[in-house]
């Protein structure tokens, strides 16, 4: 299957290029040969807002204890009334620029309404009729294709998020925690041009890591706060699009690629079969099986009586508004990829894994710039000014210090060494203050101690500089230093010493070993090798 | 003739010798009359005396507006024993000016309703003449009552197709619908929030203004409350309108004739051409108008609001606060929509649960375009007709720059109501349902379009006059351009001083 797939794969990409520009044709897989798959997605998107979407009340994490962020307004008492909040606006108009939307100057909400012990008011407010952006467009690349393909965006909403809701099946009843009830959301729908699980998949990450970019939503999947339902249709090639199922609520990329993958399978069993009819479905996904499964025949939809929102009118969007969100739009995935590509000369493996590592920062909240770098930030400002050399500078801090971290168990966000401080630490190295075996050992000491002090103060503090450097600034010899050092090393070690005497030449570097120790790396192994050398020589 | 006589003799006797200083004074008197569901503590001697603006005035809340020191029940059973967290933006301005809240009054449940039958608490009953049982009017009945009988000076009603007005009308006081927009609805509990205002009834057009003066103002925990832009624009245009007017000598008042409908009594027809003789008299210049669109408000009203009641009311589950009724047996507790419905059967009401219904069907995906889509169709029409007779521009248009018209009128006068208050004997019935929803037929016009209305008692006929006149209080309203509050209450009081 495999061999077969790999044989495939050059005559599968070639047709596709052929179709590409003629809108997103369907294309042979080897998977199923003779059909063609067309899926469009929805994504729910919560919003990075420090507030709810129309009320006061803070917006919680995961580990929030239950029903803590609760306003009257979200618990659906007499007598309150939403009230916009504009920062949830701006993320949502971030994340509409971002993805080429035309950003609407005139939309509203609605209200959609269903009995649900997640939803207080009965209703959730939507933007079923006008929607905050329309038309946009998604580049998505896949790893085996040189072109992207391009996914339209078809529309932006803002929405309230629902109370989590748990059914305790012994009990027979229901928990209800409010903390989530309100918070903002954007909801976000593909035109259908996805063919594929896996452009599915390169679809939402794309998405994620803009999200994310523009501050608009952390895009968590795991915590919940991205969530995906999609609908996949299968039809024989040239034949006309298939009827669509949707696949509701699927929290990771791996099972909405296992999900679309079932769902086709699924149809093609039942197109193969002697009463080939798909019936429109809104289905589920079983993690444990892999498959998915019926919720709800298109006969028994709920109507959602779909109302405009007597209290919220028309949000109006000044022409300058949209134009200071434009201009203070944090760096896109793609700018910045294409920045480090072209301003550090870094082959696209590095361009990756300094991007990889910055795409789990923290996204901060109401779309604020974070007070902690991330990566790249961190890079940008230790290559800053053309004196730091860019690959030393990765070296330093994609190897060194990412490793030191690692061995500590920390991750990039806790890291404490500040970008002066690991500045300064290059240029010692590289101006010969330092050896790289003491900026090794400084690191590792300057992390177990964090502070704020320039990097040279600590390393001449820990008598880490060169000798040349020690007898400027000290003028004390460290020969001498380094002599007693050496000295006391082989006065521990009398059984090597007289091995090595003996000419056993191998036991030289475990002595070496031990004065580098000893001696914090500081000292030069070669020159430190001629002494031990010499007193062996020139003792009895 | 001996029982008009008899009852104007009670009127004034009500008004000279009872004496309502006391809350023990008012709980008797409400034993009788319902008025009040909730009567608050004696302010105390040892409280500091109130100093503001109202700190003279007695003022009773509407039992749909929240109140903190006691229960807010709607009049629904599924609040009878709920005490809101929070005060209500108006109730808040009315403590910090001073006066002293009362109490809370009786209503329709939640609103609903025009002859505050339709209440848990039982109907209020029209103090005129309490012993002939007629109804005080909805869904502000209690508020209407509590003025009619002395027991308060002013009172806080809603109002969203016109239960003010009407129940100012049957039990002959003053009630005021202020523009939409204009007084804080935080706090009001909604039944149809694009129409739902907050008024006040008293005694006297000159009580009624001084307390409208104080709760409105801009809140912004109210997203529909006017701008305080809009507001100055709208004063700037009444001001100028009132320097250049001296009483009503020059006024422009236009008579709609769609406000004529067959339903109207003779009586009411008679007692309005009365007012128009006073009018007439001091110079003001009557002029036929038609606002064609007005005939269909009434079947556009009852879509709106019950489409945004059904949807106002889907909260009411018994869950985050409220009565709740546990599932029985049978209930499918995998259903939340079957356990929700024991909870909401026993706790609303009928009228509530039909308006729910017929809100419900308005909203479906196949009814929506025909009504609810045709009925805010009727809405915007509605409106265009009161802006195409107004003289001042409605500054709520966007774009408006234009000088008032020298064509148009000042204020529109029209009966309040199509008689005077029905019996309660009659009970409600399924089909009086319906009858009694064109009650309304005069006063939703006005809250289509957001527009401020004010209901004023009309004279009693004289002794002799008066052909098949009840002598029951009828009352005529006043309608105005968007904003022009101060210039309705103005012309209203003229008006009043020159028929006394």
């Amino acid at each position: 299957m495999l061999a077969r797939l790999l044989l495939r794969r050059p005559c599968a990409s070639h047709i596709q290029y052929r179709f590409l520009h003629a809108g997103r044709a369907g294309r042979e897989d080897p998977r199923w040969p003779g059909y063609e798959v067309v899926i469009g997605i929805e994504t729910h998107a919560q919003l990075k807002s420090r507030q709810k979407l129309f009320s006061h009340a803070l917006t919680s994490g995961p580990k929030e204890q239950p029903n803590a962020n609760v306003s009257v307004f979200d618990a659906a008492f007499p007598g309150t009334l939403p009230k916009l909040n504009p920062k949830c606006v701006d993320l949502g108009l971030r994340a509409s620029i971002a993805l080429n939307c035309d950003i609407q100057k005139r939309s509203s909400f609605d209200r959609k309404h269903y009995f649900y012990s997640d939803l207080p008011t009965g209703f959730q407010i939507t933007q079923q009729y006008a929607p905050l952006a329309k038309n946009g467009s998604l580049d998505v690349y896949l790893p085996d294709q040189p072109t992207p393909a391009t996914v339209r965006i078809k529309q932006l909403q803002l929405e309230q998020d629902t109370a989590k809701s748990t059914f305790i099946g012994r009990t027979l009843a229901s928990l209800v925690d409010l903390n989530r009830a309100g918070t903002g959301l954007m909801e976000i729908v593909t035109e259908p041009d996805l063919r594929s699980p896996e452009e599915a998949g390169a679809y939402v990450r794309a998405l994620q890591a803009i999200l994310r970019a523009v501050g608009a939503s952390d895009g968590n999947m795991e915590e919940g706060s991205l969530r995906c339902d999609v609908n996949v249709s299968v039809n024989r090639a040239g034949e006309p699009w298939g009827t669509r199922c949707e696949i509701k609520n699927l929290n990771s990329v791996r099972f909405m690629q296992a999900a679309i993958t079932s769902e086709i399978r699924r149809h093609i069993d039942i197109l193969t079969s002697p009463n080939p009819i798909v019936s429109q479905e809104t289905r589920g996904f079983d993690e444990n099986t892999f498959e998915t499964f019926k919720l709800r025949s298109k006969e028994d939809a709920p109507d959602y009586r779909y109302m405009p929102d007597p209290n919220l009118g028309t949000l109006v969007l000044s022409e300058e508004r949209i134009a200071t969100i434009k201009r203070t739009l944090p760096e896109l995935p793609w700018e910045t990829r294409r920045r480090l590509l072209s301003s550090y000369g870094f082959p696209e493996k590095q361009v990756d894994t300094l991007m990889k590592l910055d795409s789990v920062k923290d996204v901060p909240l109401d779309g604020e710039t974070s007070t902690i770098q991330g990566p790249i930030q961190y890079f940008d400002a230790l290559c800053e000014g053309t004196k730091r050399d860019s690959k030393a500078v990765y070296n330093w801090m994609m190897h060194e210090l990412l490793g030191q971290l690692t061995s500590r168990k920390q991750d990039f966000q806790s890291n404490t060494l500040t970008v002066q401080q690991l500045a300064e630490l290059i240029d010692l190295v590289q101006g010969k203050i330092l050896t790289g075996t003491s900026a090794k050992y400084l690191m590792r000491h300057m992390l177990s101690n964090p502070s704020n002090q320039p990097t040279k103060q600590v390393a001449e503090e820990q008598q880490l500089l060169s000798p040349e450097q020690t007898q400027e600034v000290k003028g004390a010899s460290l020969v001498n230093d380094l002599e007693g050092v050496i000295q006391n090393a082989m006065e521990s070690m009398p059984k090597e010493v007289a091995a090595l005497k003996a000419g056993h030449m191998g036991v030289l570097n475990k002595i070496v070993g031990r004065v580098m120790k000893e001696s914090r790396g500081r000292a030069d192994a070669k020159s430190v090798k001629e002494v031990i050398e010499r007193v062996v020589s020139t003792t009895p | 003739m001996h029982r008009t006589a008899r009852r104007v003799a009670t009127r004034l006797a009500r008004h000279c010798t009872q004496d309502y200083s006391t809350r023990q004074a008012v709980l008797e008197k409400n034993a009788q009359i319902n008025a009040f569901v909730h009567i608050g503590p004696e302010p105390g001697p040892s409280s500091t005396p109130k100093t503001g603006p109202l700190a003279d005035l007695k003022i009773a809340v509407k039992d749909n507006i929240a109140t903190t020191d006691s229960p807010t029940t709607c009049s629904s059973a599924m609040l009878k024993s709920f005490t809101s967290p929070f005060e209500a933006t108006v109730v808040q301005r009315l403590r910090e000016d001073g006066a002293d809240v009362v109490g809370k009054t009786n209503c329709d449940e939640f609103g609903m309703g025009s002859l505050n039958i339709y209440s848990v608490h039982g109907p209020t009953l029209n103090p005129f003449d309490p012993s002939e049982r007629r109804s005080a009017g909805g869904s502000s009945g209690g508020s209407a009552a509590a003025v009619a009988m002395g027991a308060c000076d002013a009172a806080l009603g809603t109002d969203t197709g016109g239960s003010i007005r009407l129940p100012a009308s049957y039990c002959g006081v003053v009630g005021f619908k202020p523009s939409y927009g204009f007084v804080s609805r935080w706090g009001v509990v909604s039944y149809a929030d694009s129409l739902d205002c907050v008024g006040v009834l008293g005694a006297d057009v000159p009580v009624v203004s001084r307390v409208f003066e104080r709760i409105s103002a801009f809140d912004t925990k109210d997203p529909t409350s006017a701008e305080p832009e809009l507001r100055q624009l709208a004063s700037a245009y009444t001001k100028q309108r009132l320097q250049s007017m001296t009483r009503l000598e020059g006024l422009k008042v236009g008579i709609p004739q769609e406000f004529f409908p067959a339903e109207l009594s003779r009586p009411v027809l008679d007692r309005f051409r009365s007012v128009l003789r006073v009018l007439k008299e001091r110079g003001v210049r009557l002029i036929p108008v038609s606002l064609p669109s007005s005939s269909y408000s009434l079947s556009a009203y009852y879509v709106l609001a019950s489409a945004e009641a059904s949807s106002n009311m889907a909260r009411y589950d018994g869950i985050e606060y409220g009565e709740r009724r546990p599932p029985s047996s049978a209930t499918d507790l995998r259903s939340v929509a079957s356990v929700y419905a024991q909870t909401r059967s026993a706790g609303l009401g009928p009228e509530v649960q039909r308006r729910i219904l017929l809100g419900t069907y308005a909203l479906t995906s196949d009814a929506f375009d025909n009504y609810f889509l045709q009925a805010q169709r009727v809405r915007q029409l509605v409106k265009n007709d009161f802006d195409a007779v107004f003289s001042l521009p409605n500054v709520r248009n966007e774009g408006v720059e234009d000088d008032p018209s020298a064509e148009g009128v000042d204020v529109l006068l029209h009966p309040s109501a199509i008689g005077s208050a029905p019996s309660l004997s009659s009970g409600p019935n399924p089909s009086s349902a319906l009858d009694a929803y064109v009650q309304d037929l005069l006063t939703v016009p006005a809250s289509l379009a957001g527009l401020p209305a004010l209901s004023v008692p009309c004279p009693s006929p004289a002794p002799g006059e008066g052909n098949g006149d009840d002598g029951w209080p009828i009352g005529f309203s006043l309608i105005g351009q968007w904003g022009t509050d101060s210039l309705v209450l103005a012309v209203g009081e003229a008006i009043s001083s020159a028929m006394r």
